[in-house]
């Protein structure tokens, strides 16, 4: 009996040292396993709840509740699909809105609301809410699919300038969008790697849940980032800069199923 | 023959202002980056190349490349007293500080450096060309700026913008081609 365990212990050592050295072979997961693994272990810490689970909570209560000086929920808001209809909305913007005459995106569109409906004034308007009232917004579209039409005038100018400053080469780095996410795409800087923006369709994971640094954004905030990570100024939020690179960026998504709150590196 | 006369002063004022305006979506494209903060509005004035580089999506045609590689030229320069080769202490901390060379970024320089980018070619073992005067001279002016090498190549022109003075150039110079830095001590041979 014992040689028979003997000889089970000896088969589990060389079996746990085999896989050892097979995990050691295995070349570095790409980013979306990497992901996956990170959510997987996030799933369990938080007993089935993600942390972006609790932005579209937040952004549920803030949405429905009725706040401002003139004292409405944002359920009235009209996203692109007339007042009070929020499923799917996300897959179709940025668009233009008759109402404020502009080309706006989601961040946009939820400020105009509480600037247009609820009274708020624009300095009133907290970026935290905002990112909130994206993330639950985001949530009622997921697995839609990017359907971003340039149907007015206003939208192909803005696509156009999108276009124009994705290729824009500037400032002390001499650097632009493309020069990464085209022409070094799949490369690494530093540690870091570079996506395709335009084959990977990456606008359909954002708004995003970013686990490296436990922080939500919006693609407003990740365009800034790319700015940030090239020692340049980032355009404002808001901003029609932003807003034509983000119109710019869901365009070349068209097609794909959305995936919200996305959750990313 | 009074009135023709006039009329064709007309024209040519005409022509004359219409030709000053900018185009419709240059301006609005201006209007855009205005809008987005006066630091980003700043940082987007680009000079004549950096156009060129994004009109064309860095890849000129055949016949601009010579002027563009020769402008690129002209704006090199270099350390009083003329030593391009440096002290490679001090170029191993610019080559590393994101904020100046921030070489790893791209390049592999010091092989035991794990968080280097892949985006620009391994400099591991740069030193084994030697350390003549021609090596010397092209390491110092493509440090200082790769578009007179390249047009529009994705490594900034780090000596045209000030990023790094003309003596700290000298000082990357000697980083990669001193035999003694880790860009060649630590190459396996």
């Amino acid at each position: 009996m014992s040689r028979l365990w003997r000889f089970v212990a000896a088969g589990l050592a060389l079996l746990a040292l085999g896989v050892g050295v097979f995990a050691q072979d295995q070349p570095e997961p790409s980013p979306a396993e990497e992901a996956k693994k990170q959510r997987q272990q996030l799933l369990e810490q938080g007993g089935g709840i993600l942390p972006s689970d609790l932005y579209v909570a937040q952004g549920e209560e803030l949405f429905k509740a009725v706040r401002g000086p003139k004292g409405v929920s944002l359920e009235g808001c009209d996203f692109g699909r007339g007042a009070g209809q929020v499923e799917g909305v996300v897959a179709q913007l940025p668009r233009y809105f008759p109402d404020t005459g502009r080309v706006e995106d989601l961040d946009s569109r939820i400020r105009s609301c509480m600037i247009g409906l609820q009274g708020f004034k624009p300095e009133e308007v907290k970026r935290s809410e905002v990112i909130a009232i994206a993330f639950y917004l985001a949530s009622l579209s997921h697995e839609a699919t990017v359907d971003v039409r340039l149907a007015t005038p206003q939208e192909k100018r803005m696509y156009a300038l999108g276009e124009e400053l994705f290729w824009v080469r500037a400032g002390p780095r001499d650097m632009g969008c493309a020069t990464c996410h085209v022409t070094y795409r799949g490369k690494r800087s530093g540690v870091l790697p570079l996506s395709d923006v335009v084959g990977e369709k990456v606008a359909a994971h954002w708004p995003a849940y970013r686990y490296s640094n436990d922080s939500a954004l919006t693609m407003e905030d990740r365009i800034r980032t790319c700015y940030s990570n090239l020692g340049m100024p980032a355009p404002d939020y808001y901003s029609d800069a932003v807003i034509a690179l983000g119109l710019w960026l869901a365009v070349q998504s068209n097609g794909a199923k959305m995936d919200l709150p996305g959750f990313i590196r | 023959m009074e009135i023709r006369r006039h009329l064709w002063w007309i024209a040519v004022l005409w022509a004359g202002f219409t030709l000053s305006q900018e185009g419709p979506f240059l301006q609005r494209l201006n209007e855009a980056i205005q809008d987005g903060g006066s630091a980003y509005a700043r940082d987007l004035q680009q000079d004549a190349d950096q156009a060129l580089c994004s009109r064309y999506r860095d890849r000129l045609p055949p016949e601009a490349v010579e002027p563009f590689l020769q402008r690129q030229r002209s704006l090199i320069r270099y350390p009083a007293g003329g030593r391009l080769l440096g002290d490679w202490k001090q170029g191993e901390a610019l080559f590393t500080n994101p904020r100046k060379g921030n070489c790893y970024a791209c390049h592999t320089g010091d092989p035991k450096e794990k968080g280097a980018g892949r985006m620009g070619p391994g400099l591991v073992a740069y030193g084994q060309r030697g350390t003549s005067e021609a090596v010397v001279r092209f390491t110092y002016e493509k440090v200082y700026n790769a578009w007179a090498f390249q047009p529009c190549s994705l490594m900034y022109r780090a000596g045209v913008h000030g990023i790094l003075s003309p003596e700290e150039t000298a000082h990357i110079v000697a980083f990669l081609l001193d035999p003694a830095s880790p860009v060649n001590a630590n190459a396996r041979r």
